[in-house]
């Protein structure tokens, strides 16, 4: 998806048509033109960068006041006596870090358990054509539209019933239901841009399928691998819906862990919640980071044949 | 086009090379472990949720009775327009809102600003960061005792006294719609703005000398080549809209007065909060027949751009 979508590039060149046909009269013209959509330009990403941006603000400022000074109204939009007292609470906070390690632990395995299954499956829809190979895609594709809050519902009775409720399996097993797809999608892609002809010379010198992708097309692959399990190991990061419903406060991941702890019909601590989130961001900016090349592609993998 | 691969060697020796099955039958071993976790995660609990849906069935106790078609009508006689109502309007406001927002700051990047790359980068971070860091933080912004929102507005007179924002039936869908647009205009940005750099400057340039305008040069330069892009943004963020539940349910969890209620958490506080399956699977069968039309729509247009 992120090929180089080739553009025509627009027809006879023109070489400086300012200099030839058209006038100084047009020159200026251009010129107001171009100022013009500058200060257009400028506007949008000021008023924007506003709504965008000030939350953020908002987010930090909270997160480093103390607690007391949150609970006055109107609230100070630049906050004066600045702590980093709730983060220290939150490392203080046992339950917390016994929700982030299940954090780590549910979506690192999630991660690794999709990759693993979509780069075979990947492989198989980039590079072989087959009777009903369609067909699967299509229902992968589809897989990752379904409701999750339906899907959840028959999901809870059968772990309940297997007595898997309240365990990281199944916990891993319903994250991959919304990773699975989007690495199979983002691995076709990556392997879409391994040669043929790479595969044949393989096939050639006489390596067997499983070898050739193995030790031939999986190495070439790595990067792309990588970047899947990322995003996966984010979404999975992410989730809420299914770790809300499927495990309790021994199981349980940050997020719904921090809605327990924190939204209560008593008054939020806003200050430590607001720590708590930044800190739950912080892995999840930094995968992005490394991801900044995939982004598009991982974005909508799927939503755009290859 | 680089091999040159010697003309008499023009069919592989398979056989030598590789095990004894077709390729066929290799490409489906290898899907098989996925087929067989999609069929097992995926494919049998959705069936079986559709199936659950002519039975009373409570969540907590094993066994279950034919009902017919009564969870069904219980929803169609009920609340099920109501809810449709208001999944509607969150769909369609939590997709337009952040496309406008989103292409609105696409269209003023691609204009080359200085440090374009960097702003990219920084309005990614509503899109990047957990739904529910969103769902806390606009919480906050929101809160009626002490929000930032009401603090902001009262101190520059348009507002009298403080608005409980998510208490409001008024108010909650708006509150929720601005929460979930902030979280999705950074992604539409991202697509779009890949999309207009495909569009030639040369094109412009050209438009340009013939006289036309900034809004011509949008609409018959800029508009024809992302069109395509901008379908792909606004239908996938409906499909997702249509489903999606961490920030309705973090915020208002579907009310004040159930005006905020959408489909995903009706089904979801029908099967956890009422125990009641046979009902939220009947609602959530009725949604997801709404939804594969969607998915239909949307399998038929990437189907259009062709395959490669």
């Amino acid at each position: 998806m992120t090929s180089t979508t080739p553009t025509p590039v627009s027809a006879v060149g023109r070489p400086q048509p300012s200099a030839t046909r058209a006038g100084r009269g047009t020159r200026r013209r251009v010129r107001k033109d171009l100022l013009r959509s500058r200060i257009a330009a400028w506007s949008a990403v000021v008023v924007i960068g506003a709504f965008g941006l000030l939350p953020v603000y908002w987010l930090l400022a909270t997160a480093l006041s103390t607690p007391e000074s949150t609970f006055q109204f109107p609230p100070k939009l630049i906050p004066t006596d600045l702590t980093l007292g709730n983060f220290t609470a939150l490392a203080e906070n046992d339950q917390l870090i016994k929700y982030m390690i299940n954090s780590l632990i549910v979506a690192s395995i999630t991660a690794v358990l999709s990759v693993i299954v979509a780069t075979y499956m990947g492989y198989s829809f980039s590079k072989f054509r087959y009777r009903g190979r369609r067909s699967l895609m299509h229902l992968v594709l589809a897989s990752q539209m379904f409701p999750q809050a339906l899907l959840l519902v028959t999901l809870y009775t059968v772990f309940s019933s297997f007595g898997m409720l309240n365990t990281y399996t199944a916990l891993v097993l319903s994250f991959t239901t919304f990773t699975m797809p989007l690495c199979v999608w983002m691995l076709k892609g990556i392997f879409d841009t391994v040669p043929d002809a790479l595969l044949e010379a393989a096939s050639i010198d006489g390596a067997s399928r499983w070898r050739t992708l193995h030790s031939i097309v999986a190495p070439l692959a790595a990067p792309g691998m990588i970047a899947a399990g990322l995003f996966a190991f984010v979404r999975g990061w992410n989730d809420f819906i299914f770790a809300l419903t499927l495990a309790d406060k021994e199981k349980q991941t940050l997020p719904p862990g921090l809605v327990s702890t924190y939204i209560g019909e008593f008054q939020t601590a806003w200050p430590q919640l607001m720590a708590a989130s930044l800190v739950v961001s912080v892995p999840v900016i930094v995968a992005f980071m490394f991801l900044q090349r995939y982004l598009v592609g991982g974005m909508t993998a799927g939503s755009v044949k290859s | 086009m680089s091999t040159a691969a010697p003309p008499q060697k023009a069919p592989p020796p398979r056989e030598r090379s590789g095990g004894r099955l077709s390729d066929g039958a290799f490409a489906l071993l290898l899907t098989a472990p996925g087929l067989a976790l999609f069929a097992a995660i995926i494919f049998y609990p959705l069936l079986s949720a559709l199936f659950t849906g002519f039975f009373r069935q409570d969540l907590r106790l094993p066994g279950r009775e034919f009902v017919g078609l009564d969870n069904f009508t219980h929803w169609l006689d009920g609340d099920f327009l109501a809810i449709l109502e208001q999944t509607l309007i969150f769909t369609v406001g939590a997709t337009l809102v952040p496309f406008v927002i989103g292409f609105a700051l696409a269209l003023a990047l691609n204009t080359g600003l200085k440090g374009s790359g960097f702003l990219r980068g920084l309005f990614l971070f509503p899109w990047v960061i957990p739904g529910v860091v969103v769902s806390f933080l606009w919480m906050w912004i929101f809160n009626a005792n002490y929000g930032v929102l009401n603090g902001v507005l009262m101190e520059a007179g348009i507002i009298d006294e403080s608005v409980a924002w998510l208490g409001r039936p008024g108010t909650a869908m708006l509150a929720v719609i601005v929460t979930k647009a902030w979280a999705s205009f950074p992604w539409m940005m991202v697509m779009l703005l890949a999309g207009l750099q495909t569009v030639p400057k040369e094109l412009h340039e050209a438009a340009s000398m013939d006289g036309a305008g900034s809004v011509r040069r949008f609409f018959a330069v800029t508009w024809p080549q992302v069109r395509g892009v901008a379908s792909i943004v606004l239908l996938l963020e409906f499909i997702w809209n249509f489903q999606h539940f961490d920030t309705i349910y973090v915020l208002t969890g579907g009310g004040p007065a159930g005006t905020t209620e959408t489909f995903a958490t009706a089904v979801y506080q029908t099967a956890f909060k009422g125990f009641d399956i046979g009902r939220a699977t009947a609602l959530g069968g009725l949604w997801m027949l709404l939804l594969l039309l969607l998915v239909a729509v949307y399998l038929r247009i990437t189907e259009r751009k062709g395959d490669a």
